[in-house]
């Protein structure tokens, strides 16, 4: 059966893309879905992560309310990070063990599929020993942090496109004291496309990656009842 | 790595050696790649009741968390405390020292639930 990717052109909420996940992962777990994956853009959100500290938000409550930026504690591994418009997050709920590619390590899948991506796009990119995610020659350009629950996978993995990335400024991302990040507009340049361009390649790596060939929905059309009843609410 | 034959498993992916009553669970060497180096298990309480299918630690990587669940019922009568210094002990040897918590068994027909080394391997990929 092949594995489904829903696709959000409208940013969402963190909240309920976070119940969104909850509902899938649940619904993976008893085998009622297939391996699915969803690629999104949140609404600007930072997000500490299981072993995340405090100390790594530089601003207090009041001034991220001004800029107007939720914060969330969450479950995953990984420490703080920043998600907004501009950025593709990509969130895998499958069950791995069942695919040979699955040996190769979750982790390593996640990163190969944007060392990938940025292949595409003629960047070179790396992955850096005992530093999780995607880095280029100008810095991190991919975050990755995910939990297991009954093997299934959920959080995941987020991709720099367009330069907004002000969300970064205001925090130690995972931990990271000396090292930039960066987004493929500062390396290639803007193009109106590129969001686009980027979530397709994403979903080509991701299917070829971890072999779970895809079907494509979009957020508003053609997205089977049993899914959609587990949709978000969209604005 | 091979799947040590004297083992049961589960489908998430946990390790179960009985000797005597007591049931000692680990993860399996798949789960420990699944992960890449664990920074941090966090272990139940010595003398906690559980049911099968609970979830019973958590398994931490840099970048991952993995919940790890009771395989069968009882009460928790040790933990492996040398995984608060060293958690990747887990890592270097899933079937062995990176044994996480044991089980007093309360009810052993449970047992017919668990997988043998064959069953798990049809479900998991060799890594």
């Amino acid at each position: 059966m092949d594995s489904y990717a829903v696709i959000f052109k409208k940013p969402i909420d963190y909240s309920e893309a976070l119940q969104y996940q909850y509902r899938l992962l649940n619904a993976r777990q008893n085998d009622e879905i297939p391996d699915m994956v969803v690629l999104l853009q949140h609404k600007p959100v930072i997000t500490i992560g299981n072993r995340g500290r405090k100390n790594y938000l530089l601003k207090n409550l009041d001034e991220y309310k001004e800029l107007g930026i939720d914060i969330h504690h969450v479950e995953r591994g990984g420490d703080v990070t920043f998600h907004g418009p501009g950025q593709w997050v990509l969130y895998p709920i499958m069950k791995l063990g069942k695919k040979n590619v699955d040996s190769h390590g979750y982790l390593f899948n996640l990163e190969e599929i944007s060392i990938r991506v940025l292949d595409d796009f003629g960047i070179k990119g790396y992955r850096k020993k005992n530093k999780s995610g995607a880095w280029t020659d100008c810095g991190k350009i991919a975050a990755i942090g995910f939990r297991l629950k009954k093997w299934v996978t959920f959080h995941g993995m987020s991709f720099n496109v367009l330069d907004r990335l002000y969300g970064f400024e205001t925090i130690v991302p995972c931990g990271l004291e000396n090292d930039k990040i960066t987004c493929l507009e500062r390396l290639i340049g803007y193009d109106d496309y590129m969001m686009e361009k980027v979530g397709n390649r994403i979903l080509h790596h991701f299917a070829n990656v971890c072999d779970r060939p895809l079907k494509y929905f979009f957020d508003d059309n053609h997205i089977p009842e049993f899914i959609k009843k587990l949709k978000p609410p969209l604005n | 790595m091979a799947l040590p034959q004297e083992l049961f498993y589960t489908k998430s992916h946990e390790w179960v050696s009985f000797d005597n009553g007591i049931a000692t669970i680990g993860i399996t060497d798949f789960a420990q790649h699944q992960l890449s180096d664990l920074t941090f298990v966090e272990l139940p309480d010595n003398g906690t009741t559980v049911s099968s299918g609970q979830e019973v630690a958590v398994v931490e990587s840099v970048k991952a968390a993995a919940d790890v669940y009771a395989p069968i019922s009882g009460e928790i009568v040790d933990i492996n405390n040398s995984l608060e210094d060293d958690p990747e002990i887990v890592n270097r040897d899933a079937f062995g020292e990176g044994w996480i918590f044991k089980i007093n068994v309360s009810n052993e027909s449970e047992f017919d639930e668990l997988m043998d080394a064959d069953s798990y391997q049809e479900i998991c990929p060799e890594s």
